[in-house]
């Protein structure tokens, strides 16, 4: 792996890290099950792509992608608690509704933004090493998620809605509102997941519609590569730790892809990161039944 | 004053698995009132208090706090009113929060919650005092997941954690029941002074009539979603657990037969 796709592959994990701030909100602290960021990733693609192409100011196609985004949320955890529809069946619904959404937003299957304005065009005029602006940009966009969304879960909203995914019988005895913790928990991380689409589009200078397939497993690979790195005991870590694995699990794609002797291609991306996830699942269990045997061999 | 009115609660209505929990109860419990509801399984003691939380639906009667009708609240709603402790000692803490991050969920109990930090500088002292009369030195674990403590102590810092807030009437789950004989001993001592310390209105289901007839100042016996008995003050002093089967059986004309309820 040479250095170019190092910083390629740094850029991705810390663009990526958003997404898995968003899978972390879902999935780890409200227990939610979220698969409509492979619709709310895209859907910040094209909404931010759109405008763009259409001369609104990026930083305004940016906001209006979180805001679609949050709205895609809102609407899984609307179908699922106002209906009481299964969590992952309400997330497919909206997820697959998103395809022919983004297909009508952007009015056809991809957009280039090439020569565009983007938010990170008056950085191409820093006098900073081409290579190094990129991954430093992303830096800093994962750094303020990671600090956002720390304050959030620290005041009395982000612990009330930790204490929904945690214990729902407390969280009422409490006087918390476990719906309007799903509602707006889900809004706020696919809002992250939509910001990093369209960020996505902006420095890779097009939208597609099929940019999300796979969303949610990068996301949980990230955040599972984290658990496995860093075993957080705290939300701040968690969050750092659910980065930096979506950074080593970029970095350790790239290096599978460029080892020639593995035989893998760009295409096989997918299908190695649902084994290593699905790995990464099936482990713990694993190891409890192996203890499990040994200890029922002992006894007897 | 709380007000339980001709109180219906029906579980599985129109299948097989129909079962009439209430059928009828009625209770005022006025401020500064403990009672203690006993009753064998199924006599619908739990549905009772649960009735009161707001977690079950009531079909029919009403529930009035204060005169506030709280019938039709769901149990989120009526948190700034009815503080709770439950049987399973792991359901009324989160596990992998602190005990401080624990304890701030309950300081806001019933509070709009806000953007501000949780956890405030001048709270810790408070839950330290209110920790430390435990004499488990939880006072010194604040920041520790409330996971890593035992049954028992959970239990306690919920029952610590329930009295954070004012509250109309706290309900106590057979809150004892999960719980090893010396600890269960230990939570009933923490329970009788608390509720006299701060004056609370209690309403206390357990399976013990035992426990039943030492705390409190009110005994309710439920049996088949009614109420059989309701003794209280001069009738109450003095009595025995062969005095409440007596008066169970004179109010039922049945013998009592649930081991449970003899045996502990």
């Amino acid at each position: 792996m040479n250095l170019i796709q190092f910083m390629g592959a740094l850029e991705l994990g810390l663009l990526y890290g958003v997404v898995a701030i968003g899978v972390l909100l879902s999935f780890r602290i409200l227990d939610f099950p979220d698969l409509t960021v492979d619709g709310s990733f895209p859907l910040g693609a094209a909404v931010s792509a759109i405008l763009i192409v259409s001369g609104v100011d990026p930083w305004l196609a940016t906001a209006a992608a979180i805001l679609a985004g949050m709205a895609a949320g809102f609407t899984t955890a609307w179908i699922s608690v106002r209906w009481n529809i299964l969590h992952l069946l309400a997330s497919i619904l909206t997820m697959t509704a998103l395809y022919s959404i983004n297909l009508r937003i952007m009015g056809r299957p991809n957009i280039a933004l090439l020569g565009e304005k983007t938010i990170f065009t008056p950085l191409e005029n820093l006098s900073f090493p081409h290579l190094y602006i990129m991954p430093t940009a992303m830096f800093v966009v994962s750094g303020i998620a990671v600090l956002f969304i720390y304050r959030f879960l620290s005041s009395e909203k982000g612990l009330a809605m930790r204490a929904t995914g945690a214990n729902t019988r407390m969280a009422k005895a409490q006087g918390i509102s476990v719906n309007i913790q799903i509602l707006s928990g889900l809004a706020i991380s696919n809002g992250l997941v939509a910001l990093a689409g369209a960020l996505f589009a902006q420095s890779q200078g097009f939208a597609d519609v099929n940019l999300g397939v796979g969303t949610i497993i990068f996301g949980l690979a990230a955040v599972i590569v984290g658990e496995a790195f860093f075993n957080p005991k705290v939300i701040l870590s968690a969050l750092v730790a659910c980065v930096i694995g979506s950074i080593f699990y970029r970095l350790a794609i790239a290096m599978a892809l460029n080892a020639s002797f593995l035989g893998l291609q760009a295409s096989d991306l997918n299908l190695v990161t649902s084994i290593l996830v699905g790995f990464a699942m099936v482990t713990p269990k694993l190891r409890a039944k192996i203890l499990d045997f040994k200890a029922a061999r002992s006894k007897a | 004053m709380i007000r339980l009115t001709d109180l219906h609660v029906t579980f599985n209505r129109g299948t097989a698995m129909e079962k009439k929990a209430l059928r009828g109860v009625t209770l005022n419990i006025k401020k500064g009132d403990f009672v203690c509801v006993i009753g064998g399984n199924g006599a619908g003691k739990s549905t009772l208090l649960n009735a009161l939380c707001g977690d079950v639906p009531v079909e029919k009667g009403s529930v009035l706090i204060d005169e506030k009708d709280v019938t039709t609240l769901s149990s989120w709603k009526r948190a700034p009113y009815v503080a709770r402790v439950f049987q399973d000692p792991m359901a009324g803490t989160c596990a992998n929060l602190t005990i401080e991050e624990n304890m701030a969920l309950a300081m806001s109990r019933g509070e709009k919650r806000t953007f501000r930090l949780a956890i405030k500088k001048d709270w810790r002292e408070k839950f330290r005092s209110q920790l430390s009369r435990l004499k488990l030195g939880l006072e010194n674990r604040l920041q520790d997941p409330i996971g890593l403590l035992s049954g028992g102590q959970r239990q306690a810092v919920s029952l610590i954690m329930a009295v954070l807030k004012p509250m109309k009437i706290i309900a106590l789950d057979e809150h004892t029941a999960a719980l090893d004989p010396k600890t269960a001993a230990f939570i009933l001592d923490l329970t009788r002074e608390i509720v006299e310390e701060k004056h609370l209105t209690a309403l206390m289901v357990t399976h013990s009539m035992n426990q039943a007839l030492e705390l409190g100042n009110r005994t309710l016996m439920l049996h088949e979603g009614r109420v059989v008995f309701d003794v209280s003050g001069k009738d109450r002093k003095g009595l025995t657990v062969n005095d409440l089967l007596d008066l169970f059986h004179k109010a039922s004309g049945l013998e009592l037969d649930d081991d449970s309820l003899l045996l502990s």
